[in-house]
């Protein structure tokens, strides 16, 4: 995935939702999108399987120019979106129906259908009886995984997750969280959006945004324990590090600055056996 | 005490939940006919007769199986008073100015008000046993013959499964709103209907920009799994009719033939 110069404005007549964005994305990668309220993220992904049509500058995903109408069909099945809130997804109430909605859209033959809503259905660990339910009778949690499964039964490379686990409770996005990374370990392409600093941490790169242009990019360690460059993207840092800092502050030094609370704990550790 | 659901769906396994949907949809249009087609007191005693069987079919409760009717009884008052004392009829009981109680109004009012009761049990039936989203598809399927002369068929589907969908959706918004609205003063219970009518009206807004931006999320999810209006889609291969569904045809048929056999 490579872009320069995108630049997006709505038609709201505001400011440019996003300035001069480049970006550089490697296949099979984790990718977090921090940035607080109104920072592009949402505006910045939604590029990316052309539900945004760019207005500037220059994007291509897996090799496809996303200016290329003829090809968007192709690009939105490569690169499938999971949005925040489950409800406003569906558009079946029985969990089968809704999961084929993808398949029936790109005329997968109707005998496939079947096979390939099971497939999905266990890649989001939800097999076993589960096609017939109706979905109104499912968790948050459970309610997102079968958005995932729609997503999945049309077996993109990249995979969008838009504050995918924002609605959801500790539980459900917990295990949203570890679907998530089971699918990047299984080659998949990850893109999250997330207001959760800490889902960040396990990422391979972060891209920081603050009011439509990027801030930062790169590895987890140098963006999150970064508390200046947190501070200017408005986002707080994840817990071990600013536990870090305030023992600093009270003359307590740590070897490295935690991102993790193993590493936390692991530091701590350290610390009392030097004592 | 709750209230008995009017017209939802009511999850179950009686017969009439294992109907298929086009057959249960078919089933009600002939009924409705019969009801209308019937040709005198025998002719609805046949249908009530016909609609408390259907009622021990559905396996539901009494009360909820006619509780539409509970709600419009007084329509049904006027309906049935304004039939028996304006109606033209040369058996006049009784006669007043320009009121007349004549037997063939009361014998009118009669037949209106029951056709009234009767189709309301008829529809709540239907929607109480079948999910919303499987009469959507009833009738795409029934509606599929007007394709071949442009009609939409497949669309129009889509968008009535998508509509039924947003109803709840948008009940439980309204009732958030309400919530919110209360909490900060406002008034929703007054039993003056107008004063009553008036403060739902600040409830109209909102509701009305919570449905717009939710169908343009749907709209954007829809179209990032592929959705493109008026193209082809894999179609759905639809279950067979059983030998259940052409009985109920049958015998529903056949009541309906009744009635206008009888007739001539």
């Amino acid at each position: 995935m490579e872009g320069e110069n995108i630049c997006y404005k709505y038609d709201d007549g505001g400011s440019f939702a996003l300035q001069d964005v480049a970006l550089r994305i490697k296949e099979g990668e984790f990718v977090a999108i921090l940035g607080g309220n109104g920072s592009g993220k949402s505006t910045m992904v939604k590029h990316l399987n052309a539900l945004l049509r760019l207005q500037y500058g220059e994007l291509r995903v897996a090799q496809i120019n996303v200016r290329n109408e003829e090809e968007i069909w192709r690009l939105r099945r490569l690169c499938g979106m999971v949005f925040q809130n489950p409800d406003h997804q569906f558009v079946s109430a029985v969990v089968e129906e809704d999961i084929a909605f993808g398949l029936e859209n790109y005329e997968v033959p109707r005998d496939e259908i079947p096979a390939r809503v099971r497939s999905a259905l266990a890649m989001v660990e939800m097999d076993g009886g589960y096609e017939k339910r109706a979905l109104h009778t499912l968790s948050g949690g459970q309610k997102q995984r079968i958005a995932l499964a729609g997503v999945l039964a049309l077996e993109p490379e990249i995979i969008i997750f838009d504050e995918a686990t924002a609605m959801l409770d500790p539980g459900g996005r917990q295990e949203v969280v570890t679907i998530m990374h089971k699918l990047h370990r299984a080659g998949k392409t990850i893109i999250a959006i997330t207001h959760y600093v800490e889902e960040a941490v396990a990422a391979d790169q972060i891209i920081l945004l603050h009011r439509g242009r990027i801030l930062a990019c790169g590895r987890p360690r140098a963006i999150l324990t970064d508390r200046d460059l947190m501070r200017a993207a408005e986002l707080i840092p994840p817990l071990p590090v600013r536990l870090y800092y305030d023992l600093q502050q009270a003359g307590v030094h740590l070897n490295r600055c935690p991102l993790t609370e193993e590493e936390l704990v692991e530091a701590v550790c350290q610390l009392r056996s030097k004592i | 005490m709750r209230t008995l659901p009017t017209g939802q769906y009511l999850p179950g396994h009686s017969f009439l939940h294992r109907l298929d949907a086009r057959a249960k949809l078919l089933c009600l249009f002939l009924l409705m006919a019969a009801v209308i087609g019937a040709p005198s007191l025998w002719g609805y005693a046949l249908v009530l007769a016909v609609v408390a069987l259907l009622i021990l079919l559905s396996g539901l409760p009494l009360r909820s199986a006619v509780a539409p009717v509970r709600g419009v009884y007084l329509f049904l008052l006027v309906i049935w008073l304004m039939n028996a004392l304006f109606f033209d009829g040369e058996d006049v009981l009784f006669s007043w100015g320009i009121i007349q109680l004549t037997r063939g109004g009361m014998e009118q009012g009669f037949r209106v008000a029951a056709n009234v009761v009767l189709v309301l049990i008829l529809g709540n039936l239907l929607t109480m046993t079948t999910l919303p989203t499987q009469v959507a598809a009833a009738l795409a399927s029934l509606t599929k013959p007007l394709a071949r002369v442009g009609v939409p068929t497949e669309e129009v589907g889509m968008i009535i499964s998508v509509a039924i969908q947003f109803i709840p959706t948008l009940l439980e918004e309204a009732e958030l709103i309400k919530m919110a609205q209360t909490a900060r003063g406002a008034r929703f219970e007054s039993k003056k209907l107008v004063e009553r009518a008036t403060s739902l009206l600040p409830l109209v807004v909102p509701i009305f920009v919570s449905a717009f931006r939710r169908a343009e999320e749907l709209a954007l999810a829809m179209e990032a799994r592929g959705y493109r209006y008026a193209r082809n889609r894999t179609k759905r291969q639809a279950n067979p009719l059983a030998l259940a569904d052409y009985l109920a045809l049958a015998v529903c048929a056949l009541i309906c033939l009744a009635q206008f056999f009888v007739r001539r």
